[in-house]
């Protein structure tokens, strides 16, 4: 059978799986998530103790109902119908509900927010884009598999192949996606945003707006940036973290989103973000449906409010705005500021995961899960939102995520009362 | 006149969308009045002591209201002297009166203003004087003075109203249709898609490249036709 | 779950004849036709009974609704129901799933249909629709601008058709065929459109008229209990009413004794006539008639003024709405089969043409036969579907239609609605949310009270022939059951939510050989991005299936 990869926002689902996972279209990430072993939390803890899985819930959900506001983070590395009962529980709890989001493509959903996303999927990239530009990201080392099956190299009804295609990299660096591509654009950090503005300007027929010279760019460069923009039939432009994390942020993604605006008054275009893990697009879209936003969300008014300045998770903790967290499927300590994992070190902290990391150091309660893809199936939603299911093709003794949050949801309703309402 | 001070440190933030309306209520009412800390629902007389000092439509917070938030929302007349710093969404959808912030404010100070006054004596966070996510405008009217810095986005969508700030971070005026924005400092990115409105800056700031100079201002935002300017102080 | 008796109620069931004080009975969830001793009794002397609502058009589920509420946060900041024993719901038109299916309940409502299903996306469609609590559910995959159907039809290949179509509604659990702005889609692909029924897809060749009838001769072939729904080319541009009518038209070679070929959807959009936005007027009088006279259907797809947020499969028409607009703009292209644009727009009493098009709804309401048209607002498209109250009164009462005139502008030279005096009685709404929505999508178990029938039931606060004069009273009833019955259960008292319950997910099941079609499979999947052992829907959490 083929089983999907749960790693990256790619979401290859064409593994072969023969009683074992077959290495040949694996990537070095999805080997080393597919084949190889890392060091497992072996059972439930609190405070270091060998517990049962009903000893450990009944203990978070005491910690999630005493804080005066929990935070529930994480879920980007988990399948839709376990995030599901994550935005359920935050409600029913009263606690806040982000995802990795807002350390990620969070610039991203606020452009959204601001002026739409003109996108598709990417197998218009596969099978019509004749231009293909990568903005700020480098997916020959981060979506590795992504040019040789939906962006570069892959062979589409209307575009046969690498020969019909100009691929553009515009970066600070010369990364190895430059290397796949037919034109490089080298452009001084932090300059993205004048850049994305001169060329909209140009296209305009406002060249007397834009300077001889922008982030690095000469205004003929600027210029020839611009006709090879508008010579594609189709064109797309990926982009990642070198315009969302740099200066400029979401006005950068508001930026390309302008410029796909102004394109498509000419020819056609479309734009997708390089969402970096297998399902933080599943993250956002259910929270979404159940909630009305897709992260940063509290319900300690008994409905959902956004306000990602001040409910994502490193803005809460920075601001001691929060007095539990529970942690699903993430790393926070590994990747958040140093102030900000002080605090957590100070409040009860919750974590289910599969694996040791730096986040179990500071947890409390301790509660491994199964490998979601592996031992858990699910649906998860690919970085263009096509969902795709994961697979289980392995036993194991330990709760899937899904398993984990529905005992704690019940034990809340008990608690607390409420209709079964998920 | 009412005085109120947190009775405790506060563990997390609490949201009191207090407003001089107080002040002419029963005490009763004045300490009934709910608010939230976190999830909780509490009465303002659980965490704050309230004293009362002759007439006034006036409050005034001493002590540590940095963790209280919307301090001020949609008020219509009256005074709030904060004597120290002040949470976050302070003078949130205000329509008059004044609200005077002795130390620093937070982010979200006077979010969708239509009227009424701010005047914050230190410094203030991000997202000044602009439209909550999503809406089409920001602030209709009234004034928002920062004596200190600000961090980014200030005035955005603005329609009309005066927004004055010392130093600042990147995108001041971003989509604006109206009013005035004073940057007496140096800043970032002005005036970006801007329909209309001005923009004055006394020290550096950042041009996008679409901005046409004439007669010593810059016009645009060339991109959506606009007619503002960006000018030196 | 209690056995039941609905007593001294005026009960309103046309598809049984039935006009008269009649006590109802229910049992496991279904109408008896007697109990010696019910567990319960509802006393509704004063009120009549109806079986509940059946809305077929309303985007209430997948990538499109929940990309419009992601762009839109100023739309969800509206809370309607907080969580205490049940869910917390927000949104303004824009709603979330759990306040979708609390409002539908709380209208009377309890069968939905999502009109717009991305096949590629219909895991997502279906995850959005079991989070919509009460109400039952179905939803129509996209077929119009799918390179599967262009082969086929370009190649006159019905028999492959149709084995395409069920073994589509097999894999994406979906109920019937939707079709929208055929070619046009694909069309818009390559920047372009398509502008009358014979001109051609840029990839094929193929025109919206060889796609309309191909399709509906597979579907005819099948025996799908529900026609073709289609959204017609050229929606929303002015004098596009000659299209409509064209389109029609081409059902005339058709026959079906059952049902009706073809439903037109949200034709209000479709109506107009008129060269620019200068001097659009209404063409509903045309189309109303071209309706009556062939065997079709339509829902009216009403305009409420105030806020509204468009979003259609019909991708080229959502990029001019956003060059009109100027607000935001999502777009989505869908490989090989479809595509979407959603554009938030605000329908102002001040605008003439905004005031106009809600004139064209009502005229559409009042002028197709009673039998013909269903009541809807092509949600979120025209407005909330939580106004089909304010809707029925509108076409209930000329009192009511005189007062709303008077606050929009003056369309006296491009609509005849002053003009109109008719006036539906009950018993016709209740034939357009209900009678008529259970026959044009083939379902017998629903719109009606009679024995066997679902005991999905309403009880409303209304005499069975109100006065027209009094619309206060008639939208406040209406937009407040005294009691909502789901499957027999309690979800709705005094217009409160007071129950959660999970419907049911109808889906349509016909044989079909997939090895006649196996090449086609074979060669297009080449071309897409999943695998085919991976497409479509392996589970819902409560199935129908429909043989």
């Amino acid at each position: 059978m083929k089983v999907s990869c749960p790693f990256c926002g790619n979401v290859c689902d064409d593994i072969n799986f023969d009683g074992e996972v077959e290495r040949e279209k694996l990537c070095p990430l999805g080997e080393s998530k597919l084949t190889r072993e890392k060091r497992r939390i072996p059972y439930p803890m609190v405070e270091g103790e060998r517990v049962s899985y009903d000893e450990a819930i009944e203990r978070a959900v005491e910690i999630l109902l005493n804080a005066k506001r929990p935070l529930l983070y994480g879920w980007a590395s988990t399948v839709n119908e376990a995030i599901r009962l994550g935005v359920i529980l935050a409600e029913k709890v009263g606690g806040v509900y982000d995802t990795t989001s807002s350390v990620c493509h969070g610039p991203s959903i606020l452009a959204t927010i601001e002026e739409g996303l003109p996108g598709g999927t990417l197998g218009q990239a596969k099978n019509r884009a004749d231009v293909v530009v990568f903005w700020g990201c480098n997916p020959a080392e981060a979506h590795p598999r992504h040019p040789t099956r939906y962006s570069v190299m892959v062979k589409g009804f209307l575009v046969e192949g690498r020969r019909l295609r100009k691929t553009v990299v515009v970066d600070i660096r010369k990364t190895a996606t430059a290397l796949l591509s037919s034109k490089f654009y080298m452009i001084k950090p932090n300059s993205d945003f004048a850049i994305l503005t001169a060329l909209r300007s140009i296209i305009n027929g406002n060249d007397n707006a834009v300077p001889n010279e922008v982030g690095g760019l000469s205004k003929s460069q600027l210029r020839e940036f611009a006709e090879l923009l508008l010579s594609a039939r189709y064109g797309v432009i990926f982009f990642g973290m070198g315009a969302t994390h740099t200066r400029g942020q979401d006005r950068n993604v508001e930026a390309l989103i302008k410029l796909v605006q102004t394109l498509n008054r000419h020819t056609r275009y479309i734009l997708q973000p390089m969402r970096g893990h297998f399902n933080v697009t599943g993250a956002d879209a259910v929270a979404c449906w159940e909630a009305g936003y897709g992260y940063a969300i509290d319900f300690s008014r008994g409905y959902p409010r956004f306000n990602p300045t001040e409910f994502s998770a490193v803005q809460l903790l920075r601001r001691r705005d929060c007095d539990a967290m529970l942690v699903v499927g993430s790393d926070p300590v590994a990747h958040f500021p140093f102030d900000v994992v002080r605090h957590m070190a100070k409040i009860p902290v919750i974590q289910i995961d599969p694996h040791y990391n730096l986040t179990t150091k500071v947890a409390n309660v301790v509660i491994p899960s199964a490998i979601s893809g592996i031992e858990a199936e699910g649906t998860v939603y690919r970085m263009d939102g096509v969902p795709v299911r994961l697979k289980k093709f392995r036993e194991s003794e330990f709760w899937s995520d899904y398993e984990i949050l529905k005992a704690m949801l019940e034990r809340v309703v008990e608690r607390k009362g409420g209709d079964v309402v998920w | 006149m009412l005085i109120l001070r947190p009775k405790l440190s506060f563990e997390v933030h609490v949201e009191a969308e207090i407003t001089p309306d107080l002040a002419e209520m029963d005490l009763k009412d004045v300490l009934n009045f709910e608010v939230y800390y976190g999830k909780l629902v509490k009465r303002l007389g659980d965490l704050f002591d309230v004293e009362t000092v002759g007439e006034g439509k006036r409050l005034i917070l001493e002590g540590d209201f940095s963790r209280v938030k919307w301090i001020g929302k949609g008020m219509k007349d009256g005074e709030i002297v904060v004597r120290g710093d002040v949470g976050q969404h302070c003078g949130a959808y205000m329509e008059g009166g004044k609200i005077i912030v002795e130390g620093n404010a937070d982010d979200w100070l006077g979010t969708e203003m239509r009227g009424g006054e701010i005047v914050v004596k230190g410094n203030a966070g991000n997202r000044i004087g602009c439209n909550f996510w999503g809406e089409m405008e920001g602030v209709k009217g009234g004034k928002i003075i920062v004596e200190g810095d600000v961090g980014s986005y200030v005035g955005e969508k603005m329609v009309d109203g005066y927004i004055e700030v010392g130093n600042a971070g990147d995108f001041i005026g971003t989509e604006m249709k109206g009013g005035v924005i004073v940057v007496r400092g140096n800043c970032g990115y002005v005036g970006w898609d801007m329909k209309g409105g001005e923009i004055r800056v006394g020290g550096r700031f950042d041009l996008p490249p679409s901005f046409v100079e004439e007669n010593g201002v810059w016009r645009g935002d060339v991109n959506v036709g606009g007619k503002g300017v960006i000018r030196k102080l | 779950m209690v056995s039941l008796e609905v007593r001294n109620g005026f009960v309103i069931d046309p598809m049984n004849g039935v006009f008269e004080v009649k006590d109802v009975f229910v049992k496991n969830g279904r109408i008896v036709e007697s109990l010696d001793k019910p567990e319960m009794v509802v006393n509704a002397k004063g009120k009549v009974v109806v079986a509940g609502g059946i809305d077929v058009h309303a985007h209430v589920a997948g990538g499109k609704i929940n990309m419009g509420r992601k762009m839109r946060p100023e739309e969800m900041r509206y809370p309607r129901f907080k969580s205490d024993n049940l869910r917390s719901g927000v949104g303004r038109v824009l709603l979330t799933s759990p306040a979708i299916g609390y409002e539908y309940a709380r209208m009377g409502y309890t069968t939905v249909v999502e009109p717009a299903m991305p096949a590629l996306y219909s895991i997502h469609t279906h995850e959005e629709l079991d989070s919509i609590p009460i109400v039952d559910k179905m939803a129509l995959p996209l077929f119009g601008n799918w390179h599967f159907v262009f082969k086929f039809v370009k190649n006159d290949e019905i028999e492959k058709l149709s084995n395409f179509i069920a073994w589509v509604l097999a894999k994406t659990k979906g109920f019937g065929v939707k079709v929208v702005n055929p070619c046009g889609v694909e069309a818009w692909m390559f920047h372009g459109n398509v502008y009358s029924l014979n001109d051609t897809d840029p990839l094929f060749g193929v025109s919206p008229k060889e796609v309309i009838t191909g399709l509906i001769s597979a579907i005819e072939r099948l025996k799908l209990p529900h026609s073709l729904h289609i959204h017609c080319n050229l929606l929303g541009i002015p004098g596009n009413y000659e299209v409509t009518l064209e389109t029609i038209k081409l059902t005339r070679r058709f026959e079906n004794s059952e049902r009706q070929v073809m439903h037109v959807t949200h034709v209000q959009f479709n109506s107009y006539a008129g060269e620019s936005w200068k001097d659009m007027s209404s063409g509903a009088e045309f189309v109303a008639k071209e309706v009556n006279r062939n065997n079709v259907t339509v829902d009216m797809g009403q305009v409420i003024l105030g806020h509204a947020t468009t979003m259609t499969a019909d991708s080229p028409f959502q990029y001019e709405l956003f060059k009109i607009f100027k607000t935001k703009w999502s777009n989505l292209d869908v490989e090989l089969e479809t595509g979407s644009g959603i554009v938030p727009v605000y329908y102002s009493p001040k605008v003439r043409v905004h005031s106009l098009m809600w004139a064209i709804g009502l005229e559409i309401g009042l002028l197709v036969d009673v039998d013909k048209v269903v009541i809807s607002t092509d949600y979120p498209n025209g407005g909330p579907f939580y106004s089909y109250p304010y809707i029925a009164t509108l076409l209930m009462s000329e009192k009511f239609r005189e007062e709303e005139m008077k606050k929009i502008a003056n369309v006296e030279r491009y609509s005849i609605l002053p003009s109109l005096s008719e006036e539906r009685t009950l018993e016709d709404v209740v034939k357009m949310t209900r009678v008529n929505p259970a026959r044009i999508l083939g379902l017998n178990d629903r719109g009606h009270l009679g024995e066997n029938a679902k005991a999905d039931l309403v009880i409303y606060d209304l005499p069975p022939e109100p006065n027209p004069r009094d619309y206060e009273s008639i939208l406040k009833a209406l937009s407040n059951p005294s009691l909502v019955l789901k499957d027999g259960e309690i979800v709705v008292k005094e217009g409160r939510v007071v129950k959660h319950t999970w419907g049911e997910t109808i889906w349509v099941k016909r044989d079909y050989d997939e090895e006649l079609i196996g090449d086609e499979l074979e060669d297009f999947f080449n071309y897409y991005t999943v695998q085919r052992e991976n497409y479509g829907v392996p589970h819902v959490r409560r199935e129908v299936v429909l043989c």
